[in-house]
């Protein structure tokens, strides 16, 4: 089947089944390697990214459901000021160990910054719980999340 | 001389009576038959004017028998209990847990040894008919047969002209492991006189055509209320409350009378259209558990003038007038911050395992499937289907792009589960449940 879906700005055709998960497109059919394969079943969080500016696991979304819906990937996020200020403060904290989830920390973390500018812990509880790190960064990106906050105040 | 006749006359005076209040009792627990709702007039097949309400639908007429008997067989969905989980289609062993233990379905597939092979057209009527084997063992009514009685000779012929197609597969189910005095077979033939009418579909004649085919289709292949009727002290259907939900295999089937808070009452035809054919209605839920299955194995099978035609026969089902919870169609808030918290515990576990596909509002970012907003599960404050789904997962085949949802049994404790069931029925139904880690180990054990 083939669909065209607007990709970080811009419009990308592809052929691929409907029942394919976004997943697979973004990094299979058009090489966003970005996003990352985690647990496959919207369990970890690895593999977020945004569909119309909301924090969707892209692992069980099939792309026949989304049409005309725009989708942003790490790739893209830095070209928001929000993801922008999240990225510097990932790595002003050094916040990143191994790394693998950290695609889809990032975009929890800025699409939570979107729609609470202030969040407090409950809050960050609330958008993080579902993104798994397996070498424990959660410390960090929790002060990075308040870091990137405290930025956009200012 | 005179005492002695007088006892006599008294003793025999009052085992007549006692008999007439033994008949009576068991005239009265038997009830109603499925479609005495009508007060209709029922004839003969041959004798209804309008047309045959049986049979495949009229576009497939002209179909080989295989075909027929195959559309037949998936509207009466053998093959859901007839197959063990991961096992050969049709070849027996899936377990009726029980509250008196455990039964197992029979081989289907046409083994002579193992499955039904050496069945004649005969023996085979006797088992869908009067549920009796090809040995003359009674069938316990597991196999719906006081439903199947009602298939036409012609039509039960074609499924198993149908069945008789299929590869044999050589497998022997588990033994049963019934207990007294379930376990007497012999049994079953006195059950089956009072409750199974050994009669096949007579039309009803102050009722359409199409009302009549989807009633065909509704008590004699898919065998609906097999799930969602209440049953009496001899569980058999109670058509006093015909279509009014009830508990089945650790799940609760819902009200599909017209009530019109409970059933199907407030829903369009296109709702119950769509919840049969696809299994999702927009804000009122996905079919998920026993009924996914029948809606992947079987409705989503069915032609759309036989899904029509089921849907005119369910409109006519009087309301069940069952005292159950309102419904809550609007959507929770956005923000985990607002809405009710019946638990924080059961929020931990939301925000970490469920809330990524389900959302704080209950409306799915990810797919309509996996949307709560409206659903009847949540809805439902005994939550015994919400358990029975964050235990088992949900896994829909079709249409294809529907979403499955793992399983959580064994990553969560009962508590963690009474929890999260709790604060999700809260959140996103109009009652809350009050589940406790002893109520989901009781339903673990009922799966």
């Amino acid at each position: 089947m083939a669909t065209t879906l607007n990709i970080n700005g811009q419009e990308r055709s592809f052929e691929a089944p409907h029942e394919m998960p976004l997943l697979w497109v973004l990094r299979d059919i058009l090489g966003f390697t970005g996003t990352k394969f985690g647990c496959g079943m919207a369990q970890c969080g690895a593999c977020t990214v945004h569909v119309d500016g909301k924090p969707v696991r892209s692992c069980v979304l099939p792309v026949g459901n989304l049409q005309s819906r725009s989708i942003t990937t790490i790739e893209g996020i830095a070209a928001t000021p929000v993801g922008a200020r999240v990225q510097k403060a990932w790595l002003d904290l050094e916040v990143v160990q191994c790394g693998y989830c950290q695609s889809g920390q990032v975009m929890s973390a800025a699409a939570l910054l979107v729609s609470t500018p202030d969040p407090d812990d409950s809050d960050i509880d609330a958008a993080m719980a579902g993104n798994i790190c397996r070498c424990g960064t959660y410390v960090r990106i929790r002060a990075a999340i308040k870091q990137a906050a405290a930025a956009q105040k200012a | 001389m005179v005492v002695r006749a007088v006892v006599v006359r008294s003793v025999i005076g009052a085992a007549i009576a006692g008999a007439v209040v033994a008949l009576g009792a068991v005239w009265y627990v038997r009830g109603p038959g499925p479609l005495a709702f009508t007060g209709g007039k029922n004839v003969a097949v041959a004798d209804y004017k309008e047309g045959d309400p049986t049979g495949v639908p009229a576009d497939m007429r002209q179909a080989s028998l295989l075909e027929r008997g195959k559309y037949l067989a998936e509207a009466a969905d053998c093959v859901v209990c007839h197959t063990a989980p991961g096992g050969r289609k049709y070849a027996g062993g899936f377990a009726f847990k029980l509250p008196f233990g455990t039964m197992y379905s029979t081989n289907i597939t046409p083994d002579s040894e193992t499955g039904i092979g050496k069945y004649t057209d005969q023996e085979f009527l006797d088992a869908m008919h009067r549920g009796v084997r090809r040995d003359g063992a009674r069938l316990y009514p597991a196999m719906p047969y006081t439903s199947y009685t009602f298939v036409t000779d012609a039509d039960a012929l074609a499924i198993k002209a149908y069945l008789f197609s299929l590869v044999p597969v050589r497998a022997v189910p588990p033994a049963n492991s019934l207990m007294f005095p379930f376990n007497q077979r012999w049994a079953m033939a006195f059950w089956s006189v009072v409750f199974n009418p050994d009669t096949r579909f007579r039309p009803d004649t102050s009722q359409s055509l199409k009302w009549n085919r989807g009633a065909y289709l509704a008590e004699a292949l898919a065998h609906c209320g097999e799930c969602h009727t209440p049953r009496n002290i001899g569980f058999a259907l109670d058509n006093r409350k015909k279509f009014a939900g009830a508990p089945v295999a650790g799940w609760h089937a819902s009200d599909i009378s017209s009530d019109r808070t409970t059933g199907l009452g407030g829903w369009t035809d296109d709702d119950i259209a769509s919840y049969l054919s696809v299994g999702h209605v927009s804000g009122r839920g996905t079919a998920s558990g026993p009924m996914g299955e029948a809606v992947d194995h079987s409705f989503s099978k069915m032609t759309k003038t036989d899904i029509d035609a089921m849907v005119t026969f369910l409109r006519s089902v009087p309301p069940a007038t069952s005292s159950g919870p309102s419904l809550k169609s609007a959507p929770a808030p956005l923000s985990h911050t607002d809405g009710a918290t019946a638990s924080l515990l059961g929020k931990k576990v939301f925000e970490g395992a469920c809330v990524s596909c389900h959302g704080w509002s209950g409306e799915s970012a990810v797919s309509k499937f996996a949307t709560l907003t409206g659903s009847s599960a949540v809805n439902d404050p005994s939550a015994v289907n919400v358990v029975q789904i964050v235990i088992s997962g949900t896994r829909r085949l079709t249409p294809s792009s529907a979403l499955s949802m793992p399983s959580f049994g064994h990553a969560f404790s009962d508590d963690e589960i009474a929890a999260v069931v709790n604060y999700v029925t809260a959140r996103f139904g109009a009652k809350g449940s009050s589940l406790t880690a002893r109520d989901i180990a009781d339903l673990r054990a009922q799966n």
